[in-house]
């Protein structure tokens, strides 16, 4: 089966590379920036939420260096969610493409989650600007030898967002109204995802349940390691990736079981 | 060894889906049982059986909404039969609607390879072939220009040039051999022509009996989902064209 999944990814690789530098030429289109946009954009947008969280609201959390910690949770986040949604509508808005050829249905969410994930490292680099010079003394952060696991937890969080990308672009096909309803749900797993704020500001309770989100495994597991300088548990790095696989397994079966229905919902 | 075999094949389509779920309906049919949905469908096809053997050209002929095109996505594998079975033993190109998966805002040269990628063409085919694709659409002075601004004859040429490139073993075609001018639909004529003679099988839909008289060499003839007759192109046309007058009479 694997050995299938795989083939078959080749054959389409082509197909993905060109949806995918698609999407690139015709978002920056006619923009006289272009492709700069996407790191301007959140270059700009982080100055933005830096002011307003840690110079108008006075956010802090202890003994490490806020802008970084804000950062890392946002651009993380900022993935999952930008992601998902443009995912999401990414079977219905292919819906004219589909009944003209055969194509892998699974092809749009996947192409775009990849997207997503370029723009997604061009953000690094600003982030990487703001690891190595801002912060003083104890709350200064040091490229260490555990960096070598970013890429395992970036890899879990793509995982994940792509299951979940399955779930919801599957739902909203037969169900269009989770185009309004998933905005308003991205939203309250931003505030209830530890992004901004820290996790030691709630209840015992409440902390003992956020635990659970996984977009929050995966912000906590790279702020040990940008922050502390420190790896994550292994039993951390396990749940990790159990997590992500169970939620593209489970995402990819709901698509597959689905996808030919798809072609009456037009 | 049959290249194309349908076996049964049914295709069921719920007319209800659009009018769909909302609470307003529920919350009428709860006080109004005649408002409830009713179940309704549509038979697009029924149970057609078919076999195609390497070679031969098969026109498919029928009245508007027989059946052909919802057939030829079947056979394509846009659509899963609701019923039955289709077997396709090589490599199947569909022209069924030309330029799928062109973005209007891209330039003819980036649509090439996004529309060769959709038709599952291979990075290499596409470098190699360039050239060759360019030279029959005409359109060397405009492989810079964003599709958007290419009159519609254009776009058909270079979709045209784009989808047969390829030797398929079997070409789907669904009324296109009237794209662009006369210079040019003469061109197309003749290259589908040549993939014929090349052992290639066709399917053909078209309204035009000269059309199918000239190039197939076996009809099928669909009415209302069902296969009215198959059989040699000279019998089922006149048939079919009895058939069609006939009806206009009656009315």
């Amino acid at each position: 089966m694997i050995k299938n999944i795989i083939n078959n990814f080749k054959r389409y690789s082509f197909l993905i590379k060109q949806l995918v530098s698609r999407d690139f030429k015709v978002k920056y289109k006619r923009s006289v920036l272009g492709i700069l946009w996407s790191l301007l954009y959140p270059v700009l947008m982080m100055a933005v939420m830096a002011l307003v969280f840690s110079q108008m609201f006075k956010f802090k959390v202890e003994g490490v260096n806020y802008l970084v910690y804000l950062m890392t949770g946002l651009v993380m986040f900022n993935y999952f969610s930008e992601a998902t949604n443009i995912a999401m509508t990414s079977v219905v808005t292919n819906f004219s493409l589909m009944t003209k050829v055969y194509l892998p249905k699974y092809i749009f969410p996947l192409s775009k989650c990849l997207f997503t994930g370029i723009n997604f490292l061009l953000t690094l680099i600003p982030l990487l600007f703001i690891i190595l010079f801002t912060g003083s003394g104890e709350t200064k952060c040091v490229i260490n030898v555990y960096y070598l696991l970013l890429p395992y937890i970036f890899i879990c969080l793509f995982l994940f967002s792509l299951g979940i990308s399955f779930i919801i672009s599957t739902v909203s096909v037969f169900f269009r109204d989770m185009f309004y309803i998933y905005g308003i749900i991205t939203t309250i797993w931003n505030y209830f995802t530890p992004v901004f704020y820290d996790i030691s500001m709630l209840t015992p309770g409440l902390q003992s349940l956020f635990k659970f989100n996984p977009l929050f495994m995966f912000i906590d597991s790279a702020r040990q390691i940008i922050l502390h300088a420190t790896p994550p548990s292994v039993s951390m790095l396990i749940s990790c990736g159990v997590v992500s696989i169970v939620t593209v397994i489970i995402g990819a079966a709901i698509f597959k079981h689905k996808q030919d229905k798809f072609i009456y919902y037009i | 060894m049959s290249i194309v075999k349908a076996n049964n094949v049914s295709m069921k389509f719920d007319l209800g889906i659009d009018k769909g779920f909302s609470f307003k309906m529920l919350f009428i049919s709860l006080f109004d049982p005649r408002k409830r949905k009713k179940k309704e469908y549509f038979w697009a096809l029924k149970d057609v059986d078919f076999d195609i053997e390497k070679g031969e050209v098969v026109g498919i002929i029928g009245s508007n909404g027989a059946g052909k095109s919802t057939l030829l996505k079947v056979i394509s594998g846009v659509m899963k039969p609701s019923k039955g079975k289709i077997t396709v033993n090589g490599v199947l190109s569909p022209m069924i609607e030309l330029g799928a998966g062109f973005d209007v805002e891209l330039t003819a040269r980036e649509n090439i390879y996004l529309n060769g990628a959709v038709l599952g063409y291979s990075e290499k085919f596409l470098n190699d072939k360039f050239a060759e694709i360019v030279e029959f659409s005409e359109l060397e002075e405009f492989l810079d220009v964003p599709i958007k601004n290419f009159s519609s004859g254009m776009t058909a040429k270079l979709a045209f040039s784009i989808s047969t490139i390829v030797n398929p073993e079997v070409l789907i075609v669904d009324e296109i051999l009237s794209v662009g001018d006369i210079k040019f639909q003469e061109k197309s004529k003749n290259k589908m022509m040549d993939m014929i003679r090349g052992g290639t099988t066709v399917l053909y839909v078209s309204h035009s009996l000269q059309a199918i008289k000239d190039i197939c060499t076996k009809v099928i003839w669909l009415e209302h989902g069902k296969v009215v007759m198959i059989g040699k192109t000279e019998e089922v046309c006149n048939k079919y064209y009895e058939f069609q007058m006939g009806k206009k009479e009656a009315i």
